[in-house]
């Protein structure tokens, strides 16, 4: 047997941050220790997550594109699907809140009466994506388990595929909207009036903002499943919760008409908006999709709105990458 | 940085064991006070270094620990104590098609697979073709996964993960691919690897290939290293240690004491056995392991069987090429040759031996009376070298003479002239080695 080497010589720095594993390890001068990484290093680790996208574009690339191939191509209607799924959620919920519960906005001008449909449209297209990615995400690690006992790679490419598929999903029903928009004035119909371009381009700081945070979440609950097998069942729950208390299909001026008399959300319930990033990110939306027509729903300037929600989008990739860094080196031995 | 391609110091793997869910709970809201788990130690105290070209191999029974520590080393998993590392890139073959997606096709698949073990996209693209070739798919290729046999699906893993160019290869026991045609393939991509200076970790079963594709070999035994060294010696150890492990538990009916476990275990003294067997220059005692093609040698085979009664035996001698290839076999039943007596030495003689110029593995096999079952396939601790200096090729020197016939008339018969030629000298080996490997 070749002699062992001097355990003396090597240094004690400490390694590049990045270097930490793809699995999780932590290394120091090229040895991969016991010891669980330091705090501080996580952190490092994840302030250069742009590093390790660009080192793993081919796999997040190829493996997005598969999952989308692998949902929608093969079935009947193809690529039809990102659009009609949203199309018959929303034919569904327009039909119980408005013709069932009589909700609606007060009287508004005849080029306006969709108001209420686009409204919710806008709200259920992108709920549909962060639902989706946040239910995904909580099963995808324990689901990948005999991948991730067999192949190093990068373990956190897999909840972020789920959250990019729902982001290109929704992307589809974006641009659908536009598109109608654009081209039924040609043929004399009148749906929504056009998004004006320049505000258009707000989509652009939009979507990464909504994949960080939707990827957070999705990180800490998808860590969590791995020791808590209970979490997918508490998130199916809270989810449907969490999107009842989001105005999608009402407005915090919401226009009840109970005998005639219209009424807002009663003042107590006001902290449930104020405390929900989902609020922020759904208003930007319709701010950039709706022409902030009508007005009565547009009471602050988008700015505002997404201020707030970007600092949700940080806090919860921070908090939900750390936690998965933390937690990462025991994934093999607990799915 | 050192010189070695793997470095192991302490290895250690423990895995936590909860009861239910709620221990977990109780241990993660007390920050650790409160202890819900057992520990199991699956790997503790490995140590070694193995340079850039080297191989090692890794044997023990189910459950010692060796895919534990090819899952560390390959960084699936994370040690619990000790380091490592690992010099240049790692390939890790630990389950053949893991990661493979039943709706989209071997192609797709190939590209998928690469990519996730690190590589990039182009390069799994300049490689397909050759990875299509190598796992002789044909037109499957272009079909989903789904549809594949199971060998097939095994083929084509076996096939990505060699065609990428790592520097450190990690294997775990997936040699049981396919038919016999197929393993030979693995078997020479590996050889071919070693060639290449790469580095090479192999867990496996079968102690004839270990013994075969590797330099070195680490026996561990219940988690722990049990002898590492010298692949002969190390796997001659293991065999003999399994071989009476499974006369205890069959006469005692009870699991084997700890103490048991060291290395060098003397075998069970009731059962028959190879004490020991040398080679020897014909009608001499000058022990030799080099031999000329066309000289004459003898293998004297010590044994012992202590109930011949109850216990006949039958010897048998097999040459193996390094590619495992049975060269040829002897056997005291094919030959009527009486092996009888609770001991003795048996001398088989071999004349003007035909192989030409290379190396071959000797065993000496162990069989019951019908020539049927083998109780020991004892490993001769050197090869047999044989060279030879005239320029004849292949691996048989024939018997032949020259003759001129002069102006011999060819007969009538016009189907006596072949078109063509020969197709060529490849085919020759039949890989049929059946009967003598495990």
């Amino acid at each position: 047997m070749t002699p062992r080497p001097d355990p003396l010589h090597e240094s004690a720095t400490l390694g590049d941050a990045s270097a930490i594993l793809d699995s999780g390890s932590h290394q120091v001068e090229g040895w991969v220790t016991a010891s669980p990484p330091k705090l501080v290093e996580v952190l490092q680790h994840v302030f250069v997550f742009p590093k390790l996208l660009v080192r793993h574009r081919d796999l997040i690339t190829t493996s997005v594109r598969r999952e989308l191939a692998a949902r929608f191509s093969g079935t009947l209607l193809g690529w039809a699907w990102p659009l009609v799924t949203p199309l018959l959620m929303f034919a569904i919920y327009y039909f119980i809140f408005t013709n069932l519960l009589g909700v609606k906005f007060g009287d508004l001008p005849e080029e306006q009466r969709s108001a209420m449909g686009v409204f919710m449209f806008v709200g259920i297209l992108v709920w549909s994506a962060f639902g989706e990615s946040v239910v995904r995400c909580t099963g995808v690690i324990v689901d990948n388990g005999n991948l991730i006992k067999k192949v190093a790679f990068p373990t956190e490419v897999l909840p972020l595929n789920q959250c990019l598929v729902a982001m290109v999903t929704m992307a589809f029903g974006i641009v659908a909207f536009v598109a109608v928009t654009w081209i039924t004035p040609i043929f004399g119909l009148h749906i929504w009036v056009a998004p004006d371009t320049v505000r258009l381009t707000w989509a652009f700081l939009l979507i990464p903002l909504q994949v960080m945070f939707t990827y957070g979440i999705g990180l800490l609950l998808g860590t969590l499943q791995v020791y808590l097998r209970d979490t997918l069942q508490v998130v199916t729950v809270g989810i449907t919760v969490w999107m009842f208390a989001t105005p999608i299909f009402w407005t915090p001026e919401l226009l009840l008409k109970e005998d005639g008399v219209t009424r807002g959300l009663a003042p107590e319930w006001e902290w449930v908006i104020d405390v929900n990033p989902m609020y922020h990110l759904v208003y930007s939306w319709r701010d950039v999709l709706m022409s902030r027509e009508p007005e009565m729903v547009f009471h602050q300037p988008m700015q505002d709105s997404m201020i707030v929600f970007s600092y949700w989008a940080v806090a919860s990739f921070v908090i939900g990458y750390t936690f998965f860094l933390l937690a990462r080196r025991r994934f093999a031995d607990e799915v | 940085m050192s010189d070695f391609a793997i470095e192991a110091e302490g290895l250690g793997k423990c895995y936590r064991v909860y009861g239910n869910p709620m221990s977990r709970i109780a241990e993660a809201a007390t920050f650790g006070a409160y202890t819900g788990h057992r520990e199991f130690w699956a790997l503790r105290g490995v140590n070694f270094g193995l340079k850039p070209g080297g191989s090692l191999g890794l044997c023990g029974a189910n459950g010692a620990g060796k895919s534990t520590l090819l899952k560390i080393l390959a960084g699936t998993t994370t040690p619990t104590e000790g380091r490592f590392r690992v010099a240049g890139r790692v390939s890790s073959l630990l389950e053949l098609g893991a990661g493979f997606h039943p709706d989209f096709t071997g192609r797709d698949n190939i590209l998928m697979n690469g990519i996730m073990m690190g590589y990039s996209k182009r390069e799994m693209e300049a490689r397909t073709d050759e990875i299509i070739e190598f796992a002789e798919l044909g037109e499957y290729i272009d079909e989903p996964v789904r549809v594949y046999s199971s060998g097939m699906g095994l083929r084509l893993g076996f096939s990505v993960a060699m065609a990428v160019e790592p520097d450190v290869m990690i294997i775990d026991e997936v040699f049981a691919v396919g038919d016999m045609y197929f393993q030979k393939k693995c078997v020479d991509k590996v050889y071919e690897l070693k060639k290449n200076n790469k580095t090479v970790l192999f867990c496996s079963h079968s102690l004839y290939d270990v013994r075969q594709l590797c330099d070195e070999a680490l026996w561990i035994q219940d988690g722990a290293p049990a002898k590492i060294g010298d692949s002969v010696d190390v796997t001659n150890s293991y065999s003999s240690y399994q071989r009476t492990h499974i006369a205890e538990v069959k006469s005692e009916g009870e699991a084997i004491k700890q103490e048991e476990a060291k290395p060098d275990y003397v075998p069970d003294q009731a059962l028959p056995r190879v004490v020991d067997a040398r080679i020897y220059r014909a009608g001499s005692d000058e022990e030799i392991y080099q031999v000329g093609t066309g000289e004459s040698f003898e293998v004297r085979i010590w044994w012992a069987n202590p109930q011949p009664d109850e216990t006949p035996i039958q010897l048998g001698i097999g040459f193996f090429r390094p590619d495992t290839t049975t060269v040829a076999g002897v056997g005291s039943h094919i030959d009527g040759f009486k092996v009888e007596g609770e001991k003795g030495c048996t001398r088989v003689t071999i004349e003007n031996i035909s192989f030409l110029s290379d190396q071959f593995l000797v065993a000496v096999i162990l069989f019951g009376g019908e020539g049927t079952h083998q109780y020991q396939q004892y490993l001769m601790r050197e090869n047999l070298v044989v060279t030879h200096k005239t320029h004849d090729v292949g691996m048989f020197k024939l018997e032949r003479h020259w003759d001129d016939l002069g102006d011999l008339e060819l007969p009538d018969d016009k189907s006596a002239i072949r078109e063509g030629t020969v197709a060529g000298a490849s085919g020759g080996e039949s890989g049929d080695n059946a009967g003598w490997i495990e």
